[in-house]
């Protein structure tokens, strides 16, 4: 018996990671179903956890995890592409209100990144994390990916990305119902415009048209964002 | 399912050699993205193995962000320097950018309507 090379082959191996990061997804379903999906424990929110206490259980750095799970990263490029089909799906109904959607597509859109960026900007924050909040309300493989493109910090514009959808899940409903919003279009719009993918879930909880103008939104923004986005942030550079 | 697979992959790598040549900005595979958007209403339908891909993808699509997330680790500098600025760009930044869109579409399709 050679325990020596079962452990080298056990610290040398990408499986060992790509089974914990998978085993961590799953079991960050299994506890998300069980809990009635409660938008806090998204199952990527409890792989989070799991993974982040592995990782610095066992003194791993960032960059061999990244290495081991690397082919997991490569579908971010595909799946993106993928998002075309539920933007298809969902275009016909830019029809029915044309001008809104539009308009509120770019001044909301822009609005959006605006706020957060003066937020930060008050409060004293430095430049990369400035960049890595502008693509906080973008679904997350856009946002991972515009983010190396505009030179911000992709781990933290995912941090981001997911704690806006969070927020815009758990608090929308009751936001809009203050602001006393009327049609259920405006309210998927927004939740889809400003939390992406985690709103969009949410959108599906108010009405199915609700849920079609959310992901209407996402799909929209993404590609807007993508375009406009690294061509702002070079002319200011 | 292999066809659908295929177009995604080469949806992707026509974006991003389109972004390359042109030396565009935009990323690849958001280029892609549109070219397969256009394809679609062009063709006026998906079809079976594209829907199975598509499906293949999105649904554990969460699980795809994690690798990049786990870079937070590297980042605690940051994080723990500027956190209050950062929480509150986020919370209050996401409560008033929602009511700004829900209320401005509200507006716009009121006024929509009326006409």
């Amino acid at each position: 018996m050679n325990l020596e090379a079962l452990i080298n082959y056990i610290h040398s191996t990408p499986l060992t990671w790509l089974i914990a990061t998978l085993a961590a997804f799953k079991l960050g379903i299994i506890i998300y179903e069980k809990c009635n999906k409660h938008t806090l424990l998204q199952p990527i929110i409890i792989a989070y956890v799991i993974l982040l206490s592995l990782i610095i259980f066992t003194n791993t750095s960032f960059e061999e995890y990244f290495k081991s799970v690397e082919i997991i990263h490569f579908f971010l490029g595909p799946a993106t592409v993928a998002l075309a089909l539920p933007l298809y799906k969902n275009l016909k109904y830019i029809k029915s209100l044309f001008l809104p959607i539009v308009l509120t597509l770019f001044i909301a859109g822009v609005f959006s990144i605006v706020i957060a960026v003066s937020l930060l900007w008050i409060f004293g924050a430095e430049l990369p994390t400035i960049l890595s909040m502008t693509t906080k309300s973008i679904t997350a493989p856009i946002a991972i990916i515009t983010s190396q493109q505009i030179g911000a910090i992709p781990s933290l514009a995912v941090g981001f990305v997911l704690i806006t959808g969070i927020i815009g899940a758990l608090f929308g409903t009751i936001v809009f119902k203050l602001v006393n919003i009327k049609h259920d279009t405006s309210k998927g719009f927004a939740l889809g415009l400003v939390s992406h993918g985690i709103g969009t879930a949410r959108a599906i909880e108010i009405s199915e048209k609700a849920a079609a103008f959310g992901a209407l939104a996402m799909g929209l923004s993404g590609i807007f964002t993508a375009i406009f986005l690294p061509m702002i942030i070079t002319f200011f550079k | 399912m292999l066809k659908g697979i295929i177009v995604l992959l080469l949806f992707q790598f026509l974006g991003e050699c389109i972004a390359k040549f042109f030396s565009l900005l935009v990323p690849g595979p958001v280029i892609g993205m549109i070219l397969l958007l256009v394809f679609l209403l062009i063709r006026k339908s998906s079809f079976y193995s594209l829907d199975n891909a598509v499906a293949l993808h999105l649904r554990y699509l969460p699980l795809l962000f994690i690798p990049a997330a786990m870079g937070i680790i590297t980042q605690i500098d940051i994080i723990t320097r500027e956190f209050w600025a950062i929480a509150i760009a986020l919370f209050i930044g996401t409560l008033i950018a929602l009511v700004f869109a829900a209320k401005f579409m509200d507006y716009l399709t009121i006024k929509a309507e009326k006409k």
